[in-house]
C-alpha cells in the first residue's frame, strides 16, 4: 500500500466536504447555527487514539458500518452534556439522563450527521457508499466505542484517521468525527487516487519515530535547561491544508522563537508559549530579579537560548532517525498575536504546494507553567524523498545522540 | 479553532480566514485575525454602503492554476472577485475605495528572499492601479502582526497590533 500527497489531498477534501454537509444538516434540524472548526488527517497509533478517549469525560457515539467505495466506520461522538443539550431544543424535555425516547432522538442526530460525512465522501469520489442503522453507544473510555470493531487499529499499528470539529454557534456543543477504514479498503482508495509514486506506507513509521524522537529531544532540554520537569503530552502528525494551519493557534498573544531549517527535509520549525509559561521560563533561566517591561533584552535572549537548543535537539532527533544531517537557522524571537507567526511559512510554502505535514507537539510540566506548542512544517518534497530513502528496519536501533553544543548564536 | 462571541443582541463579526473573502454591508463587520506577511484588502463603496474584505496570502494568482476556485488567495485574484461581486449586489464600481493592512516581515529567513509580505503590498498595489481603484488608506509592513476589522458602512478599517513596540488601535 503506498500513499501521496494527491491521494491524501482528496481525503483532505472529503472531510472538508463531508464536515460542511454535516453541519448543515445539523443546522436544518435544530435551527442553531453550526459551523465546522479544524479539519485534519491525523496519523495516529492505536494507544494514541484510546489516550485521547481516556479523559473520563463522558461520552455518547453514534457509529456506523460502511460498504462500497469505503468500508469502514464511522462514529459521531459528543460530551454527554451537549448531546443532551441537542436533545431538548428537538424534544423541548430532556432530563440528565438518556431515556429511550432520547436516546433514540441522539441516535437520530447522531445518524443524520454521520450520513452527511458519507454523502460528502461519497461526493467527492464520485461513488456509492452504503450505510447500516445506527448504533448509540456510551462511556468514558475507548473500550465501547471501538473496542469491539476489527477495522480500529491496535496499539502500535499506525492508521489515517480523518477528525472534523462542528460546533454549534452561542452553546457551544462541540462534535468529533472519526472514520476508521478497513486497511484493505483505504489500500484500494489510495490506489485509485494516487498520482505519484508516491511513499510506501510502512515507511509512515518513519514519519511516527521522527515525530517521537523529535519531541522527547524537547522535553528533555527544557527539563535540563529550565530544571522545570517537563513531559510530552500530544505528540501527532497531521495532515492540512496550509489555511488551517494558523487557525489551529491560540487567539492570543504568544511568545515564541522561529527557525527555518535545511537539510532533507529542509523547512520550519516553531515553538509558542502563552505569556505566562514565557515568563515562567524566564524566571527559571535568569537568576537575577529582572526590571523589565514585557520580556527585555534578557527575557528575550534566556527564550531564544532555550528555544534554540530546543531545536537542535528536535531536529537532530530527526536527523537520527532519517540517517542524515539538518541545520537550522539563528532564532527569530516573536511576542505577538500566534497566528501572525505562522502566516509568514505557510506563505512561504504556499508557493509551491497547498498541504503540509504538521508534527504537532505540546510539552508541558506538573504543577507549574509550561505549556510548549511545537509546530514543525517541512517542505513536502524533501519529506517525501527523505522518506523513500529511510531504511525501515534500521528505524529501531537509530540512537538518540543528540547532544549539547555551544551556542554560537545565542 | 475559530471562536465566535456570545454575548447576546451583539452582531457577531463573520470571520474571513487566510485565503477567504466576504462581502456585506452596512454594519455588517467583517473581521481577520492574526495577519503576519498575509494582507487585508478592504474595498468599499461609500454610495451604497457595501463592501467586502479579502485575507489574501500570495501576490500572484494569475500564475497559480487554482486561483479560479480560490480567489481570495491571491491578492490580484482576490481583489477582482471582490469587486465583481460588489457590483453583483448593486455597488458602482466608479466610486469603490481601498483600505490594505498587513504585510509584515516578520522573520528574516533567506528563504524568504526580498520578504513574503513585501510582494503581498505590491501586488495589491498594482492590482488597484490597474483597475483604477483608488488607495485611500492603508497600515503596512513592519515587523509585527495585526487584527483587522472592517465595516462597510463606514467605511472605517480597524487596525489592531499586540506587539511591546506597537501594541494599540489604529482607525483606517
Amino acid at each position: 500500500m503506498k500513499l501521496d500527497v494527491n491521494a491524501l489531498g482528496t481525503f483532505y477534501r472529503m472531510a472538508r466536504e463531508g464536515a460542511g454537509l454535516a453541519a448543515g444538516r445539523l443546522t436544518h434540524m435544530t435551527d442553531a447555527e453550526t459551523r465546522v472548526g479544524v479539519t485534519k488527517l491525523n496519523f495516529m497509533r492505536g494507544q494514541e487514539i484510546r489516550r485521547d478517549f481516556d479523559d473520563s469525560v463522558e461520552k455518547v457515539g453514534v457509529r456506523v458500518k460502511l460498504t462500497g467505495a469505503i468500508e469502514g466506520y464511522s462514529i459521531i461522538v459528543f460530551e454527554r452534556e451537549g448531546a443532551l443539550r441537542i436533545v431538548e431544543t428537538l424534544l423541548d424535555e430532556a432530563g440528565d439522563e438518556f431515556d429511550e425516547m432520547t436516546r433514540s432522538a441522539a441516535t437520530e442526530v447522531g445518524h443524520i450527521m454521520n450520513s452527511g460525512f458519507i454523502d460528502g465522501w461519497a461526493d467527492v469520489l464520485e461513488a456509492v457508499i452504503d450505510v447500516s442503522t445506527p448504533e448509540f453507544v456510551e462511556g468514558q473510555s475507548a473500550e465501547p466505542f471501538f473496542g469491539d470493531i476489527d477495522e480500529a487499529p491496535d496499539d502500535d499499528d499506525l492508521a489515517l484517521l480523518f477528525q472534523s470539529q462542528i460546533e454549534t454557534v452561542g452553546t457551544e456543543v462541540g462534535f468529533s468525527h472519526y472514520l476508521f477504514p478497513k486497511r484493505e479498503s483505504m489500500s484500494r482508495l489510495l490506489e485509485q487516487l494516487r498520482s505519484s509514486d508516491g511513499i510506501d506506507y510502512d515507511k509512515l513509521d518513519g514519519f511516527d519515530r521522527m515525530a517521537e524522537r523529535g519531541a522527547e529531544e524537547v522535553a528533555k532540554t527544557a527539563t535540563t535547561l529550565t530544571g522545570i520537569d517537563t513531559s510530552v503530552e500530544i505528540r501527532r502528525l497531521n495532515f492540512v491544508s496550509l489555511e488551517a494551519i494558523p487557525e489551529q493557534v491560540a487567539d492570543e498573544t504568544l511568545v515564541g522563537v522561529a527557525f527555518e531549517f535545511d537539510g532533507m527535509p529542509s523547512g520550519y520549525l516553531l515553538f509558542l508559549f502563552d505569556e505566562e509559561s514565557a515568563h515562567e521560563i524566564v524566571d527559571a533561566m535568569v537568576p537575577m530579579e529582572v526590571d523589565e517591561d514585557g520580556f527585555g533584552e534578557m527575557g528575550t535572549s534566556a527564550i531564544k537560548e532555550l528555544g534554540n537548543i530546543m531545536a537542535s535537539g528536535f531536529l537532530d532527533g530527526w536527523a537520527n532517525v532519517l540517517d542524515t544531517t539538518i541545520d537550522h537557522s539563528t532564532p527569530e524571537f516573536i511576542h505577538d498575536i500566534g497566528a501572525a507567526a505562522v502566516d509568514p511559512v505557510i506563505i512561504q510554502l504556499g508557493e509551491s504546494q497547498d498541504f503540509a505535514f504538521v508534527f504537532d507537539t505540546v510539552v508541558v510540566a506538573d504543577g507549574r507553567e509550561f505549556n510548549c506548542d511545537v509546530y514543525a512544517i517541512p517542505d513536502e518534497d524533501d519529506l517525501e524523498r527523505a522518506l523513500n530513502d529511510l531504511d525501515v528496519d534500521r528505524i529501531e536501533e537509530a540512537p538518540t545522540t543528540a547532544e549539547f553544543q555551544e551556542l554560537d548564536n545565542a | 479553532m475559530k471562536t465566535y462571541g456570545t454575548e447576546p443582541g451583539a452582531p457577531t463579526p463573520v470571520q474571513v480566514g487566510i485565503s477567504e473573502l466576504e462581502v456585506s454591508e452596512g454594519d455588517d463587520t467583517l473581521k481577520s485575525y492574526g495577519l503576519g506577511s498575509c494582507l487585508a484588502i478592504a474595498l468599499y463603496d461609500p454610495d451604497t454602503e457595501i463592501g467586502g474584505l479579502a485575507h489574501a496570502m500570495l501576490p500572484d494568482g494569475d500564475e497559480a492554476e487554482n486561483s479560479d476556485v480560490k480567489p481570495g488567495k491571491y491578492a490580484d485574484t482576490a481583489i477582482r472577485a471582490l469587486l465583481r461581486r460588489m457590483v453583483e449586489r448593486g455597488a458602482s464600481y466608479t466610486t469603490v475605495e481601498a483600505k490594505i493592512a498587513g504585510g509584515s516581515d516578520m522573520f528574516e529567513f533567506e528563504s524568504f528572499g526580498e520578504g513574503v509580505g513585501q510582494r503581498n503590498i505590491t501586488a495589491a498595489r498594482e492590482e488597484l492601479e490597474k483597475l483604477g481603484v483608488p488607495l485611500v488608506g492603508e497600515d503596512i509592513g513592519g515587523e509585527h502582526g495585526r487584527t483587522v476589522e472592517f465595516t462597510p458602512g463606514t467605511g472605517v478599517l480597524v487596525v489592531k497590533t499586540a506587539t511591546d513596540n506597537a501594541r494599540g488601535v489604529t482607525e483606517l
